[in-house]
């Protein structure tokens, strides 16, 4: 079991993101430890969309995350903000674009494109398949990596992005989209060859089916577990997950948690679940796709 | 000039809206395409697997192709000078996707060629064959809206950052977009004509603009603005216009001394869409931009001067260069 926290941000708090971080660390026990210099951060960037969408990570959960971090360890950290080109997304423009360009100005720490990056190779087994990654430098040489994730959903069987997905944008290639036919093992066995210290949600506003505020933050050290409280948040059940499966039977973390802090089902009530009707539509979609008519009906 | 029975067509660009030109030239009943042009071979392979016979890597190649009449040329703005006056220099008439040119300056060498090469010239303004937008001008006309003092033209989306597929898999935003001396401009000059041309098809010339502009993805263009402008007809209008939603708000809302209207012009929801699909093969929200070429073919077949003219595109870029200059610090 490992363990999982909840927190709920308090607008009343000084410095609201920082305490809430700092609140949801102390719950899981966790501790920096000694002999930190280099830290890389890896929030979730995907596309042009800002973090109003509640599909990106706000840099202003990241700026809060890089002051606790220099409160807590040093003021003197090697910190680097790390992602990577994707199929749809230059990250050149996605760092200046969703305010990351302006953040490392402000507190002087690197932005780093891990497509143009220095990387070496490494083979990894997964689910009987093996897999070979270029794995960044930056990453591996990192003493402190930290996974800033964001629940949300996507595509099948994967159907929700958290903290191990989001390690999914630390594969160099730029071309990702030709990896979504075997979407959930890659993203195991990314998370085999990258393994991060701690994660921490920002979910301050949900993706879900339309963007929600929800004033939450998660922390815990296993991917596995914390992505399993995010699928129950989700209104997802971890074992219809089947990459979760297969993440705890490659020894990723495991789906069993212990929630602390905030109750999960205050979170649950507020995220912007897919309805029946919804799940009707897209399999009606589906169907017509399936049978030929998606052009002629505009669906593609 | 000779009539046309059935209009050759050649599209010269098929990228986002050249691959929705594409489609609907291909249902056109007073034309056909007979050529494609661009640089993406993938672009060109779906152009031939719906039917279109003559591809072409260059451009220039299917300008020599004969049995062309006409191009609708839908590449990045800063080829539209020289990829409008080659065609015309080839005696193609010209439908050239807005805006016209990237200045003023070669938005009148665009206009010129097509002039001293005898070829038609038209804009690429669809909302111009909107019918709500249509009968507001007839309503206008007809004084059913009396004098309208304030109008508001709103054109929000997600202009170039939407979502983009090569085929099945994501694409990037093309480069060029993020270069303003390609593009002229930002949220004003891409959006902002489209409603700049509505308003002056409304309200007459332009005489005085002013251009307020947000900045909220730091890039070097605008993408928001807000102008104000006032028109020959005394009405003063705010055009609104940005890049920065996921939603689509195309919406002209005029306040008159008799009566105020609002026109939208957004995608239907997804049930009326595939009946509107499956009865004409094109969606209400797709049905201005058929229209457009079916009267642009029809032009060409009967020998009538299309409309909106080059002279419309380059008042539209004349205004928005305008709203450049005369910036509002709020």
């Amino acid at each position: 079991m490992s363990l999982v926290s909840l927190v709920k941000i308090s607008q009343n708090a000084d410095k609201p993101l920082q305490e809430a971080i700092a609140q949801s660390l102390g719950l899981i026990n966790y501790s920096f430890g000694s002999g930190i210099r280099r830290i890389v951060i890896k929030p979730n960037l995907c596309y042009y969309w800002d973090c109003t969408t509640g599909q990106t990570t706000d840099p202003r959960f990241v700026s809060a995350l890089i002051d606790l971090l220099r409160a807590e360890i040093c003021p003197e950290l090697y910190i680097s903000i790390v992602e990577s080109d994707a199929s749809a997304m230059r990250l050149k423009y996605a760092y200046r674009m969703l305010g990351y360009e302006k953040l490392a100005e402000e507190k002087g720490v690197r932005l780093v494109n891990l497509s143009e990056s220095e990387a070496s190779n490494v083979e990894v087994s997964c689910n009987g398949g093996s897999y070979s990654f270029m794995v960044p430098d930056v990453i591996s040489g990192a003493d402190l990596r930290i996974n800033v994730a964001h629940i949300k959903y996507t595509v099948d069987p994967v159907k929700l992005t958290c903290a191990l997905k989001n390690v999914f944008g630390c594969n160099p290639a730029p071309k990702k989209f030709r990896y979504h036919s075997d979407l959930g093992n890659v993203i195991v066995a990314l998370n085999k060859a990258m393994k991060f210290n701690l994660c921490l949600i920002d979910n301050s506003i949900a993706a879900g089916v339309q963007p929600r505020r929800m004033g939450l933050v998660m922390a815990g050290q296993d991917p596995v577990a914390v992505d399993a409280v995010a699928a129950k948040i989700a209104g997802l059940n971890p074992d219809r997950i089947p990459y979760l499966a297969v993440a705890e039977a490659e020894g990723v973390g495991t789906r069993g948690y212990v929630a602390r802090g905030a109750e999960l089902e205050y979170f649950r009530a507020l995220y912007p679940k897919i309805t029946n009707r919804m799940k009707t539509k897209a399999q009606l979609k589906r169907a017509l796709r399936g049978v030929g008519l998606g052009k002629r009906l505009g669906l593609e | 000039m000779k009539q046309l029975q059935s209009v050759k067509l050649g599209l010269i660009g098929v990228g986002g809206i050249g691959r929705l030109h594409l489609k609907h030239a291909l249902m056109l009943n007073n034309a056909e395409v007979v050529a494609v042009a661009d640089t993406n071979k993938n672009a060109l392979a779906q152009a031939k697997e719906l039917g279109v016979k003559n591809t072409y890597s260059d451009y220039s190649e299917l300008l020599k192709n004969p049995y062309v009449d006409a191009v609708l040329i839908a590449v990045p703005t800063h080829l539209h000078l020289q990829v409008a006056r080659d065609a015309a220099e080839a005696k193609k008439h010209v439908l050239l996707e807005k805006p016209i040119a990237v200045t003023v300056e070669e938005a009148k060498e665009v206009i010129a060629a097509a002039q001293r090469n005898s070829v038609k010239l038209m804009m690429g303004y669809p909302m111009r064959f909107n019918r709500g937008f249509l009968k507001l001008k007839e309503d206008l006309v007809n004084g059913l809206l009396g004098e309208v003092e304030n109008a508001h033209a709103t054109y929000i989306c997600a202009g170039p950052f939407v979502h983009r597929a090569d085929g099945h898999s994501p694409a990037p935003v093309p480069d060029w977009w993020f270069n303003t001396k390609l593009t002229g401009g930002g949220v004003l000059m891409d959006l902002g004509c489209h409603m700049i041309n509505l308003l002056r098809m409304l309200f007459g010339e332009v005489t005085d603009v002013r251009g307020q502009f947000g900045h909220r993805y730091r890039m070097d263009f605008e993408d928001s603005a807000i102008c104000l402008m006032r028109f020959t007809s005394g009405t003063l209008a705010a055009v609104n216009v940005g890049w920065y939603s996921q939603d689509y708000m195309l919406r002209v809302d005029m306040l008159g001394t008799v009566s105020s209207v609002s026109v939208t012009h957004v995608p239907p929801p997804t049930l009326p869409a595939m009946y509107q699909m499956l009865t004409s093969g094109v969606s209400s929200f797709s049905k201005p931009f058929f229209d457009e070429l079916k009267y642009f073919a029809d032009c060409l077949r009967n020998d009538i001067a299309p409309s909106p003219t080059g002279l419309d595109g380059l008042r539209d870029v004349e205004a928005i260069i305008q709203a450049y200059k005369n910036t509002i610090e709020i």
